[in-house]
């Protein structure tokens, strides 16, 4: 399984730069197939989470706002009652908002927020099994003490006096942050309760495909036994992106080092460099996914050809 | 002499088979992406019937690719469209309506029976809070200020005379929907929620701090309790109580049983390891937990609402024992019946 998945997956670790320690969790679907789910960085997670945050405090204000216009307005309550009734129900909104966004979205969404769609975030079971309401909602009854509690304190840190509170505080707030440090799969006291992790879920664009059906250059077969598949992918990545900065440039050099390597003796016209690449990328993949049928896998131009392995 | 030859043939294996497949692909990622936008209820029921076929044949294409393909863009393409599909797929298909439905019927009292013995550790430790409190304070009324947070004594203290007690607290006048409702029930709700949650939330850390903020809430009602009955108020004070308290006691209860369901497995866990039991005990103790925060909130409506319109002693005692013998019924018998 792992091998199956590295062969791609090292030329998009040195492509995207992901780093190679980057947490997977693997999850086989009831079809038998193994699916590899990245786990999210805390970086995202802090970065989803600030963003929702930001929502759900301009949300509580713009629903307090509504309430003390529309609502004191339309029934022309005294000032005082008026203001006690509006900080009373803000209150209970302030807490009604601040459980019910997270869980409310989670559930819409299957395990996304706003933020965590922002970034790229999906919370799911870690089994792989359906993500249950039940397993939403205790995780995010815990961000009142894990998240709300100590933010709230850490804003009213001037009331809190004495070296012990300070000390509690801050011991608290290390326990609950560092927590989905100390864990294997990234997980925060409520993903421990509810048997969940965060996984990194990008969109990917299904792009065309680079082998066309008419080739201008044949290369036969002694021309081919030079690269692997990281070093073709490396190429296609090359080829998908034309309109990067001196990418023309790149491609001469690379038309060069290909012709050295392969010692191909004709020259290439600066026209016909993409051309060459596209076809020497066609005929080279042709090439080494037949050899990849017959067991001969080969990961990069390294390893000796021919090698069975895969 | 060259070995390029213009206009030759190239044919993949890769390319034929993405070629067969790709609208397949296409139809499935706008499925997936409306599910995920608006919910799988959105799809319609030919849609909904296309979903596991086409999830199906891209999870069988994305593993032949793996075998066949180098097109790096191809796989991850296949792969991220597969983990979507597949969570499209297996996810909760559950409608909220009929969710909360059988979470009420049969879940959340299943639940609570469950950690029965738990409740019953709170309880004692809310009880041992109580005694302590009301010994504390026959022995000295000065203990009133250390047990009583000063928002919560609201003026109250050794200080208070009977008739003041009676007068502005026990037998105070209905103060009027707006007030009651609108004020009280909201601030006592929020309150005793966030209480309650740390009670639950505290669990984790092995249930002591659980057990310690029961006791404390036993140590602030023992030090009221000894405060009206060394004024002669006990009865009177326990009725006016017995309103809401029944049910807040009830809820803060079940917040500690759910705390120390967490602590139970953190401590020991069983054949599982200990995530995995934590995990499968947790959604047990977050049932539960929201069964307590829908019985604060009718606890606030009693309170805030409720506890000074009814003024006789007896009617009191009368709602408290109505409230306490519902609880008990609904968590003792509701769901009992197999599917």
């Amino acid at each position: 399984m792992t091998a199956e998945i590295s062969r791609h997956g090292r030329a998009t670790e040195f492509l995207e730069g992901r780093a190679a320690s980057r947490r997977r969790i693997a999850i086989t679907t009831p079809e038998g197939v193994a699916l590899f789910f990245d786990l999210a960085d805390p970086g995202e997670r802090l970065t989803a989470f600030f963003i929702d945050w930001v929502l759900w405090a301009v949300a509580t204000v713009a629903i307090y706002f509504v309430f003390v216009f529309v609502v004191l307005g339309a029934f022309a309550l005294s000032d005082k009652v008026g203001l006690a009734i509006a900080m009373s129900i803000m209150l209970f909104l302030a807490f009604a908002v601040r459980n019910l966004y997270f869980i409310h979205f989670e559930l819409a969404w299957q395990g996304a927020t706003p933020g965590k769609r922002m970034v790229g975030l999906r919370v799911i079971d870690r089994k792989g099994g359906p993500l249950s309401p039940t397993a939403i909602v205790a995780r995010n009854l815990t961000r009142e003490v894990e998240a709300f509690m100590p933010l709230s304190l850490l804003l009213s840190i001037g009331a809190v006096t004495g070296f012990w509170s300070h000390l509690s505080l801050v011991a608290w707030i290390l326990l609950f942050s560092a927590l989905p440090l100390l864990n294997r799969d990234r997980m925060r006291a409520g993903d421990l309760i509810a048997g969940t992790v965060v996984v990194a879920l990008p969109r990917r664009m299904l792009l065309g495909d680079l082998v066309d059906s008419v080739v201008h250059y044949s290369f036969p077969e002694r021309y081919l036994a030079a690269y692997g598949a990281f070093e073709l992918q490396i190429l296609e990545d090359l080829l998908r992106r034309p309109n990067a900065p001196d990418a023309a440039k790149v491609r001469r050099e690379v038309c060069d080092k290909i012709r050295a390597k392969i010692a191909w003796t004709d020259t290439v016209a600066d026209p016909d460099v993409e051309r060459f690449l596209t076809d020497f990328y066609a005929a080279q993949r042709a090439y080494l996914e037949r050899e990849q049928l017959y067991g001969k896998f080969r990961a990069d131009k390294t390893e000796a050809a021919g090698f069975a392995g895969g | 002499m060259s070995d390029a030859a213009t206009g030759a043939p190239l044919v993949l294996k890769s390319t034929q088979f993405r070629k067969a497949r790709e609208e397949g692909w296409r139809e499935l990622e706008a499925l997936v992406a409306r599910a995920e936008k608006r919910g799988a209820a959105s799809l319609g029921a030919e849609e909904l019937e296309r979903l596991p076929v086409l999830y199906r044949m891209t999870l069988s294409a994305l593993s032949v690719a793996r075998s066949i393909a180098l097109d790096r863009n191809l796989l991850t393409y296949l792969e991220a469209l597969s983990m979507r599909a597949y969570l499209v797929v297996y996810g909760p298909r559950v409608r909220q309506a009929s969710a909360i439905g059988r979470y009420l019927a049969r879940d959340l009292p299943r639940a609570v029976r469950r950690a029965r013995w738990h409740f019953l550790i709170a309880l004692a430790a809310l009880l041992s809070g109580v005694a302590a409190g009301y010994l504390l304070m026959r022995a000295n009324e000065d203990w009133f200020a250390a047990l009583v947070p000063g928002a919560l004594a609201g003026g109250r203290g050794p200080d208070s005379t009977a008739a003041e007690l009676r007068n502005e607290e026990i037998f105070a006048p209905w103060p009027g929907v707006v007030e009651s409702f609108g004020i009280m029930a909201n601030y006592l709700f929020s309150h005793n929620s966030f209480v309650g949650i740390l009670i639950f939330s505290l669990g984790i850390a092995a249930g002591l701090p659980s057990l310690m903020l029961l006791v404390y809430q036993g140590l602030t009602l023992g030090a009221f309790i000894a405060l009206h009955a060394e004024r002669g108020l006990l009865v009177d004070f326990l009725g006016w109580l017995s309103v809401h308290g029944v049910t807040e006691l009830g809820a803060m209860l079940l917040f500690g049983a759910a705390g120390l369901l967490l602590a139970e497995k953190i401590l020991f866990p069983d054949r599982m390891t200990r995530l995995e039991s934590l995990a499968a005990q947790g959604r047990i103790a977050a049932q539960i937990a929201i069964g307590a925060v829908m019985m604060l909130f009718v606890a606030g409506m009693l309170e805030g609402g409720f506890r000074q319109l009814v003024q006789p002693t007896g009617w009191r005692f009368a709602i408290g024992g109505a409230t306490a013998i519902l609880w008990l019924g609904y968590y003792a018998l509701a769901g009992r019946r197999r599917e």
